[in-house]
């Protein structure tokens, strides 16, 4: 013992400062590995569904718009396509469905911060920020509440240069195992809606002054609520084409 | 006798030229547009969705008969005053122009029963004018895009309204505009009733609607006490009818204000008329 401590003893500052970044170096490799390996699982959970069709419930509360809920389909299918098929009008998020899939499918072009963990709805959710490695892409940020033991998004805040920042808050049910929600609540911002009575052609109405002095910093939200998935039995392409 | 007389004065305005021309010019125009929206119909979409489309995607189909057909009837609502006050402002001061008042001042009639015969069949006229508005802007929008769910873009947001929910809606939507159009009638007549000419009465009632709508689209302090009872400031009521929910406090009003403008301008017409001088 006496001369294993001798041996600690006689390294140099220099070997000390050498091991400490070395350690420091692994630590944070293996956090890396860490969060790339979660986004994985998850990404490769979300990659069961190949195509998937849903009978969907939209509720739109945005203040600026009023809508009576309706009912839809939606279609997926991997690795990019999207419909939703209504009779009604239907206004679902611009980064909806298949956004975050776009952001999972490649961590070579974002940097994964590992962060802290939060409950969300009493799961201990590990948050992930994902920051493109390009600044050349519409996505500035991304940041992911996950449940690292089932491999589920639980909340997502992704901010973009183009549509501005949304959260999704996901609650899931029986196809959990794919990674499908049962309900996805978007959280949209809507202080920049201003609609100038010209092109409304409401030119009688005096409620612009109204809506600019009641509207600010105030937030919306779309409730999709899904049911009846199926999963894996193919879908045409000709479903997506418009 | 009384709608002895109207027939009459429907037989009049059928006879003559200047009536079909309301017709052919919505027909002309109404034809333009749907021609326009079929061919880019999208650009029109894209401008009324666009202060969303930050966040938000439209799906469905959003070009269909009921947009078609609203978007005309809010084009054209502000034309058609025009051909209304063409055929209405030459009602009396026609006669009047023509040397034939003194003779149908002479019929064993009343002046009051010959000037509200003369006002129903204005009235009637109106009628047939937004109804073939009507036509051409719903039943062939709805022939050529379809039905769908119709978007209303409004100043303070958007409203969408569910096909089944819409038909109900343009009804008294169109009831409302045809109020309106009574209204400029009105104001034609009363206008008519003054003037020797016709071209006095429709350029007098035009020239009143411009006013009108300047004084209620300029947002000076000045004019906020009297834009409410501006007769153009409710000529657009018909829209509330769009609404969800509906508003009615301000669709009551604006009733009693377009019904009011018309037994006031009535009245000064009839008393006009009751006065007017024939022999000179």
């Amino acid at each position: 013992m006496m001369h294993k401590s001798a041996t600690v003893c006689r390294l140099s500052p220099k070997k000390i400062t050498l091991v400490f970044f070395l350690f420091l170096f692994a630590k944070a490799h293996s956090q890396i590995v860490n969060g790339n390996q979660i986004i994985y699982r998850v990404y490769a959970q979300l990659q069961k569904a190949k195509d998937y069709k849903v009978d969907a419930t939209i509720k739109v509360d945005l203040p600026f718009i009023r809508i009576l809920p309706i009912n839809a389909k939606i279609f997926v299918k991997q690795p990019n396509k999207f419909k939703v098929e209504s009779k009604s009008i239907a206004i679902v998020p611009r980064q909806g469905f298949d956004q975050l899939n776009k952001i999972l499918s490649d961590t070579n072009e974002v940097t994964v911060i590992v962060q802290v963990t939060e409950l969300v709805n009493k799961v201990d959710a590990q948050i992930i920020s994902l920051i493109p490695l390009q600044d050349t892409g519409d996505l500035i940020l991304a940041k992911l509440w996950i449940d690292v033991k089932q491999n589920l998004v639980l909340k997502s805040v992704l901010t973009t240069k183009l549509n501005g920042t949304i959260l999704t808050e996901y609650s899931y049910g029986t196809f959990a195992n794919y990674g499908l929600p049962d309900a996805m609540i978007f959280t949209v911002d809507i202080k920049k809606f201003k609609i100038p009575k010209a092109i409304a052609a409401d030119i009688n109405s005096n409620a612009t002054k109204k809506v600019d002095k009641d509207l600010k910093n105030k937030k919306g939200k779309i409730i999709i609520t899904l049911s009846n998935y199926l999963i894996n039995k193919g879908i045409s392409e000709t479903v997506f084409i418009k | 006798m009384f709608f002895k007389s109207t027939y009459n004065e429907l037989i009049k305005i059928i006879a003559k030229p200047r009536s079909y021309l309301g017709l052919a010019a919505i027909t002309l125009i109404v034809g333009l547009i749907l021609l326009a929206m079929k061919l880019d119909g999208g650009m029109y979409i894209s401008l009324l969705t666009s202060p969303f489309e930050e966040s938000l995607t439209f799906e469905g189909n959003l070009l269909n008969g009921n947009l078609v057909g609203f978007i005309i009837l809010q084009m054209l609502i502000i034309h058609v005053p025009l051909l209304i006050a063409f055929v209405t402002g030459d009602l009396v001061s026609g006669e009047a122009a023509m040397g034939t008042i003194r003779m149908l001042l002479t019929k064993p009639v009343s002046r009051t029963k010959i000037l509200l015969s003369k006002y129903l069949a204005g009235c009637i006229y109106t009628f047939f004018v937004l109804v073939w508005l009507a036509f051409m802007a719903i039943i062939m929008g709805k022939w050529l895009f379809g039905i769908g769910d119709l978007m209303v873009l409004k100043s303070d947001g958007l409203v969408v309204l569910q096909q089944e929910d819409v038909a109900w809606r343009f009804f008294f939507g169109f009831a409302i505009a045809f109020l309106s159009m009574v209204m400029i009638a009105t104001l034609s007549l009363t206008f008519s009733c003054f003037s020797e000419n016709s071209i006095g009465p429709i350029v007098s009632t035009m020239g009143i609607i411009i006013l009108f709508t300047i004084i209620g689209t300029i947002e000076v302090p000045l004019f906020d006490t009297i834009r409410p009872y501006l007769f153009t400031t409710h000529m657009a009521a018909w829209r509330f009818m769009f609404d969800k929910p509906l508003l009615l406090n301000e669709l009551w009003f604006s009733l009693t204000v377009l019904l009011a403008h018309i037994f006031v301008l009535l009245g000064i017409a009839l008393y006009k008329f009751q006065r007017k001088d024939i022999l000179s």
